[in-house]
């Protein structure tokens, strides 16, 4: 089970929030084209390595944030939880 | 030329039995060339059943399959080998019955058993509102002349009599989607007959061949990708290709494959899990899955359960799997099957799935001349290999879009005209 | 029952006989024995018939992964016959036997094994076509593994969670040494064997390591580390979340245990590696450890003659066991010397004979068997080692540094007893080091946790001298062909042929001969299946690797994985009233609610001819606050909300962004900043989360508490002619003549002494109705009270499928059934609810060009002509005298009112004029016609009773 670091809560089991999706801007609904606002609805970056995504803390604090993951490795960019990358200082 | 294929029988094994003769190789290993007509990405189902309609229906030989593993690395692996045709929309119930019509008759066609088992397939309503879609789908399916009706529990009791029928569990059971035609098949053999069938009419397979970079020329990117560009190439880990044609047959990395051509896709990548129980003697002999649940299990002619159940609650390119998928499956399977608790968990494991906002493919041309797309298959690739291999095959070689594809065209996330099928196929096994 | 004399390292107590049942028989072992150490101990050679030839087989491994020693124990399928300790009257029998195992008629298949050569079912039975499915069914026969019993229940076992600093996976020297060392460095540490004592391979071994061991647990015990025995780590997933499955717990089957452990050290040990030869897999064949195990710790013979062939010390080592408790050691084949066995001669109950490489034969009734080792990297392998081949030890080594999962014991290296353990002490040091950095860490990302001082600590560095790695001879197949994987029965021939095939790399390989699939899954098999395929391809194993092992280690039942199902189904307060009073549930989302008292149809004409009431907590219910809500409201809906009078309710129409109906309601302005909104049952919980992610992530400036209320009202709807005066008799402190409290408007009151109530005058019934939402302990009582002082009025409940047919007449419809995942705001009707000059809303856009858009279908009332007639929910509509689908009945029911059949449904905007007639396909295949309707209301299309 991965560990979302909350901002708020700290880091927490994944199954206490809940996964919103690949975070991106929405365009002024008042001027956008459709082709605009239907890249916004369906074209996803979808990228292999770093990915900015939208949590909800659905189980804890209830706040929306954006963190960066690696979704090849799981890890998140920052804060640091001690992965397996964790290599001391020699 | 090549020899004459070797035909697979029962008389072939019992003489190469005696003699001690080895079997031929099911495709041959060719160098990689410079240059082909057509490259497809991929070496799954998908793509191997493009490479060998190409060459069966439109004569189209000089074809290159790259993978970049081994054939049926995929998802074409990986997956629960569910096959059927009860979809709910009218566009889907066209495609996959003629899917499941070249399943029904590949062992004869391919020359190889690919055990196509057509034992029932059971969907599962526990609540009143599914139970409604269940009968929305049945009725769809009838009037396409696809065999699929609602029945209630004592049926149900009777073609599958380890499902808890009364009304004690947290999710009763108020009925099924009973549809006979469909089945479970050896995915692993059909990934074999179709290289072995494209083989023997001349398409290369080339395994451990990972694509690169894919080459075009004249597109709207600053890097001439992109929009009203053309394909001339791919470069390889083993050398470069040029090639006016090149097809993404791949899952999992189809928006990388794509973004290589400049290609936007609205994909998001989740990993489905699945697992495997230890062999026990034969009690389950249908097809059985849960909508509300999250689960579906056929147990093999070896005694194994299979399950599956919907994807991973996050993107991920990573298929190291969880823990959590085991617990949930296992619970829901024993609000099904209270009597297996004693059962044993053998092997989980998961593959890469592509999913679109509607539930449906992306298939044919995109902006990018001579860059065509099979991809975006949620979890239901399997199932749609055959024809989509017939329908892409026909794509390239006409140059227009078979009618049965034209609603799973790219441009329909331009036009904002989406396909219906998400009702029924969030996990749709 | 046949034992040795008293062996020092036994672990069976000897006063303590255990009565048992192997296949009918009586027999008899010991308090501590395995099922195989009494079996062998009773002269039983034979457990179980291999799957395909159905050849006899004996213990090979004798531990938890003998291929061979699966028998059923009860209703338990599939034991471990080696790991399972006996209990008294356990009824084991062998399984897959057929008729039985001693005269098994499957056997026959041996008889032509050359041509059931792997993956030969792809070649054949393809024709004819009908008949697959009969030899499906003969196929299906050949499953191994026992019977399920599927009228055992499911005994549930809660599960454990726990937070240790450091898991040790492994119960040996390694582990013991690095558990007690992280602890004595002030770790939590949880060490997990698998097995049922501390100790790995010192129980089997020599006094000295029987004395190490008794240290070691010592040491162990004295640091405080918890001990489970019997226990497996199965998988190490993202951030060490570590699934542990206990066996021998007292209550439970299996119990799963699940730690977030901050460090992991990986201490599995070593499996021993069967040899590939001719014969392999006759009974009497025997890896070194099975040999020892039999020998020291069960104090059981397992021949009476042996050959031993040896590769290392520990073959060595049950050389001198066997000759030290009597059996004849006729010859010890000593590899490192060169010398061979080739075969293995003998009938179906034991080996008679060894055939040596120089062509000696040498008789026997067991072989011994020595050849090397494969290290169980499955924990590495999850956290991302991908373990490479060492030829000089002829073994597969961690190649990757992981800085939380750290490997130490057999599978890092070799050495002395004292390398092995000051490299484990080492080890649980480092672990211990890097809990404490890990525990810094999370503390560090934990906002409002104490603060953090400092660096993180000392010792964080791999320091470790590397264990050395001892050579060993690279022995995997003889000249001959034999078994490579026993369950499977795949033989190395087979794994030829299929390379020479094409299926020439691990995976392919493994999949066309199912080499690896079994219970084992290829902790005994992959590296020999590697090196026969190393050999066939003419490459080394490095250059032809090897899979990836998958979780779990070792197999989970599913009702430890299960556990408890924890989806509660939730009921209102007035659940115990419903069901004193005959009321029959339907499950609706996560609700049990009254579907009915007894007669729907009757509830019906009560409530329109009188007065009806029924229970509506199930309505999600969101009180908003703040000085913005009017905003929140404008962004949520696609219509206005900037003008709603404190006092006044307002129905609401929500689209997601591309315009699709999520769901609907109506939200009533209680105060200046105050409002209650409604939402659907099914989409109270959605609603709530999406008008967070909108304050939240578009509009953090705007100011507005959302707070969910759902459960803190009971809701109740009081609908009907007479229910005015139903309220009069219970309301305080709210006028409710008509003038005062119009349709549409919300009051604050007192309602049955209850303060706190609000009232709104809404109904989905079409009646004139009030929709109580009291505070939720006394919601009884108030439903009891209007029952009371309403029963002159003929007050009755009714129940969901009432207020359904009630809002069908009324032509309302419901998200998600009426409507579908295409369905946007235009195609219900309501298409002037859109209001395009408001600045924004959820799905503006796409709302903008779908009311432009005819081509969507639209909802619309109908009417089958034969009014008795009710289609069935999902009935489609066909262009006539076609299949083509140009509609469907998404509603229908008979309208006890009109005492007709009424329905809403979908259909393309071509069939929608009000009017237009319709071909329904009914669900038995008849074809009958209906008719468009004006309204979507059949009944009361003006509302006046409504508004009454």
């Amino acid at each position: 089970m991965l560990l979302v670091p909350c901002p708020n809560c700290g880091p927490r089991n994944a199954a206490d929030l809940h996964y919103v999706g690949e975070t991106g801007a929405r365009p002024d609904p008042g001027t956008a084209t459709p082709e605009e606002w239907r890249h916004y609805l369906y074209l996803k970056g979808n990228r292999a390595g770093l990915l900015r995504e939208t949590w909800y803390c659905r189980s804890g604090c209830r706040r929306y944030f954006v963190l960066e993951r690696d979704t090849t490795t799981n890890q998140f960019a920052d804060p640091p939880l001690p992965g397996p990358e964790i290599e001391g200082k020699t | 030329m090549r020899q004459r294929p070797t035909r697979y029988s029962a008389a072939g094994l019992i003489a190469r039995g005696t003699r001690n003769k080895p079997w031929p190789r099911v495709w041959r290993e060719a160098p990689l060339r410079s240059s082909y007509d057509v490259v497809v990405i991929g070496g799954g189902v998908h793509g191997l059943a493009t490479a060998y309609y190409l060459a069966t229906n439109h004569g189209i030989t000089d074809v290159a399959v790259l993978d970049k593993a081994y054939l049926g690395s995929g998802g074409s692996g990986r997956n629960t080998a569910i096959v059927r045709s009860n979809y709910l929309t009218p566009e889907g119930v066209a495609f996959y019955d003629r899917s499941l019509q070249l399943y029904n008759t590949m062992a004869t066609d391919l020359n190889i058993n690919v055990m196509f088992s057509e034992r029932g397939h059971l969907t599962l309503a526990h609540t009143d509102s599914a139970l409604r879609t269940m009968h929305w789908r049945a009725e769809v399916n009838k009037l396409q002349n696809i065999d699929s009706s609602v029945i209630g529990p004592d049926e149900i009791k009777k073609l599958a009599p380890s499902l808890d029928t009364s009304d004690r569990p947290r999710y009763p059971i108020l009925g099924a989607l009973h549809h006979p035609p469909g089945g479970v098949i050896r995915h692993d053999a059909v990934v074999w007959g179709y290289a072995r069938g494209a083989d023997h009419r001349g398409v290369e397979m080339h395994q451990n061949t990972e694509v690169t970079d894919i080459e075009v020329e004249g597109g709207d990117d600053p890097d001439g990708k992109g929009s009203g560009g053309r394909v001339t190439g791919v470069r390889t880990n083993r050398g470069d290709i040029s090639t006016p044609t090149v097809v993404n047959c791949t899952a999992g990395w189809a928006t990388l494959i794509a973004d290589m051509a400049g290609v936007k896709l609205p994909i998001s990548t989740r990993p489905l899990q699945a697992a495997v129980t230890e062999p026990v003697k034969v009690f389950l002999p249908t097809v059985v899955v849960s909508g509300s649940l999250h689960v579906y299990v056929s147990q093999t002619d070896r005694g194994e359960l299979v399950f599956g159940a919907s994807v991973d609650p996050y993107n991920n390119y990573n298929i190291s799997g969880s823990l959590e998928f085991t617990e949930e499956l296992a619970g829901h399977v024993l609000e099904l099957m209270p009597g297996i608790s004693r059962m044993r968990l053998l092997r989980q494991w998961a593959g890469l799935c592509d999913m679109t906002p509607d539930y449906s493919p992306v298939m044919g041309f995109t902006g990018v001349e001579g860059f065509l797309c099979d991809v975006g298959w949620g979890t239901y690739g399997f199932k749609a290999g055959p024809v989509s291999g017939e329908t892409m095959a026909e794509a390239i070689a006409t140059g227009t879009t078979p009618e049965m594809i034209e609603p799973f065209a790219l441009s329909r996330f331009e036009t904002g005209s989406l396909v219906g099928e998400k009702g029924a196929a969030a996990v749709g096994h | 029952m046949s034992r040795l004399l008293y062996q020092p390292g036994e672990v069976i107590d000897r006063s303590r006989p255990v009565g048992l049942t192997w296949n009918s028989k009586a027999i008899r072992g010991f308090e501590g024995d395995t099922i195989a150490s009494a079996l062998t101990a009773n002269g039983v050679r034979i457990v179980s018939r291999s799957m395909k030839y159905h050849r006899p087989r004996g213990y090979v491994t004798n531990d938890y992964w003998d291929p061979n020693g699966f028998v059923q124990v009860g209703d338990d399928p599939n034991v471990r016959s080696a790991h399972r300790l006996v209990e008294p009257g356990m009824i084991i029998d062998a399984q897959n036997v057929w008729p039985s195992l001693d005269h098994d008629l499957k056997a026959v298949n041996g008889l032509v094994s050359r041509f059931l050569t792997a993956g030969f079912y792809y070649k054949t039975f393809m024709r004819p076509r009908k008949l697959w499915p009969a030899y499906e069914k003969v196929l299906a026969t050949f499953a191994p593994g026992g019977k399920v019993d599927l009228d055992s229940p499911h005994h549930y076992h809660d599960k454990r969670y726990t937070h240790p600093d450091v898991v040790v996976a492994g119960g040996g020297p390694a582990g013991m040494a690095s558990a007690a060392a992280a602890a004595e460095a002030g770790a939590r540490v949880l060490l997990v064997e698998h097995h049922h004592h501390l100790g790995g391979h010192l129980l089997w071994g020599s006094a000295d390591d029987r004395a190490l061991a008794r240290h070691l647990a010592a040491d162990v015990a004295a640091a405080g580390v918890e001990v489970l025995t019997d226990s497996t780590v199965t998988g190490r997933y993202d951030d060490n979340w570590t699934a542990i499955v206990q066996r021998n717990h007292p209550v439970a089957v299996e119990r799963l245990v699940k730690a977030r452990a901050k460090v992991m050290i990986v201490a599995p040990g070593l499996i021993e590696r069967p040899y590939v030869f001719a014969g392999n897999d006759k009974p009497g064949v025997m890896m070194s450890g099975a040999v020892r195990r039999f020998v020291n710790m069960y104090a059981v013979r397992p021949g009476t003659t042996a050959v031993v062939f040896t590769a290392n010390a520990d073959g060595d080592a049950a050389a001198e066991d066997l000759d030290r408790v009597g059996v004849e050691v006729a010859r010890v084949v000593d590899a490192r010397q060169g010398e061979n066995i080739v075969r293995a001669h003998g009938g179906a109950r034991s080996i008679s004979s060894v055939e040596l490489a120089d062509g000696v034969k040498v008789s026997c009734d067991l072989l011994v068997t020595a050849t090397g080792w494969t290290a169980p990297t499955t924990l590495l392998n999850m956290a991302g080692d991908r373990p490479a081949y060492d030829e000089s030890s002829a073994r597969f080594f961690p190649s990757r540094p992981i800085g939380t999962v750290l490997a130490t014991g057999g599978i890092a290296g070799d050495g002395s007893a004292d390398q092995l353990v000051e490299h484990a002490r080492a080890t649980g040091r480092l672990a211990a080091a890097r809990a404490g950095a890990a525990a810094q860490r999370l503390q560090a990302a934990t906002p409002r946790a104490v603060a953090v001082d400092g660096p993180e600590p000392d010792g964080l560095a791999d320091t470790r001298a590397p264990l050395p790695r001892h050579p060993h001879p690279g022995l995997f197949r003889s000249s001959t062909h034999g078994i490579v994987d026993f369950s499977e029965d795949v033989g190395s021939k087979d794994l030829v042929a299929a390379a020479q095939e094409g299926y020439d790399s691990v995976e392919l390989l493994k999949r066309y001969t199912t080499v690896t699939m079994g219970p084992a899954q290829g902790k005994l098999e992959t590296v020999n299946a590697v090196a026969v395929l190393a050999e066939a391809r003419g490459e080394t194993i490095s250059e032809v690797g090897t899979t990836v092992w998958r979780p779990p280690y070792a197999p989970i039942t599913l009702g430890a994985l299960g556990g408890r199902v924890f989806e509660p189904v939730r009921v209102s307060s007035i659940q115990p009233w419903h069901e004193a009073n005959g009321a029959t549930g339907i499950l609706a989302g996560q609700w049990i609610r009254p579907d009915h008292y007894g007669d729907p149809a009757a509830e019906v004409r009560n409530t329109r001819r009188n007065v009806g009431i029924i229970d509506v907590t199930p309505l999600g219910k969101l009180d908003l606050r703040g000085p913005d809500v009017a905003k929140l409201l404008n962004q949520l809906y696609v219509n206005k909300w900037s003008k709603l009078a404190v006092g006044s309710v307002r129905y609401g129409l929500m689209c997601a962004e591309d315009g699709v109906v999520l769901d609907d309601g109506v939200t009533g302005r209680l105060g200046d900043q105050h409002y209650l909104m409604t939402t659907t049952s099914s989409g109270a919980g959605s609603v709530w989360e999406w008008a967070e992610n909108w304050l939240q992530t578009e509009h953090p400036n705007w100011q507005v508490h959302v707070t969910p209320v759902t459960t803190g009202f009971t809701s109740i709807n009081v609908a009907g002619p007479k229910s005015r005066t139903l309220m009069t008799r219970l309301v305080d402190g709210i006028d409710l003549d008509p003038e005062a409290f119009a349709y549409m408007q919300v009051r604050t009151g007192t309602i049955a002494d209850i303060g706190g109530c609000f009232m709104w005058r809404i109904g989905f019934t079409g009646e004139l109705s009030f929709e109580l939402h009291v505070p939720a302990g006394h919601g009884r009582h108030v439903w009891e009270a209007l029952l009371a002082v309403g029963d002159d009025l003929g007050i009755k409940p009714f129940g969901l499928e009432a207020q359904r047919i009630m809002r069908l007449e009324k032509g309302h419809f419901i998200v998600g059934q009426d409507t579908d995942g295409l369905t946007k705001a235009p195609a219900t009707g309501m298409g002037q609810l859109v209001k395009l000059d408001k600045d924004d809303f959820a799905g503006k856009p796409e709302l903008a060009w779908a009311l432009e858009d005819a081509g969507a279908p639209v909802i619309v009332a109908i009417q089958p002509s034969d009014p008795r007639i009710v289609p069935d929910e999902a009935a489609q509509i066909v262009r006539e005298h076609t299949d083509e689908i140009i509609g469907r009945i998404t509603s229908s029911r008979l309208s006890p009112t009109l005492n007709r059949s009424i329905c809403l449904g979908q259909v393309l905007p071509e069939a929608a004029a009000p009017g237009s007639e319709l071909t329904v396909v009914l669900v038995d295949g008849r074809r009958v016609t209906a008719r468009v309707m004006q309204h979507h209301a059949h009944f009361d299309p003006d509302g006046e009773r409504l508004r009454g």
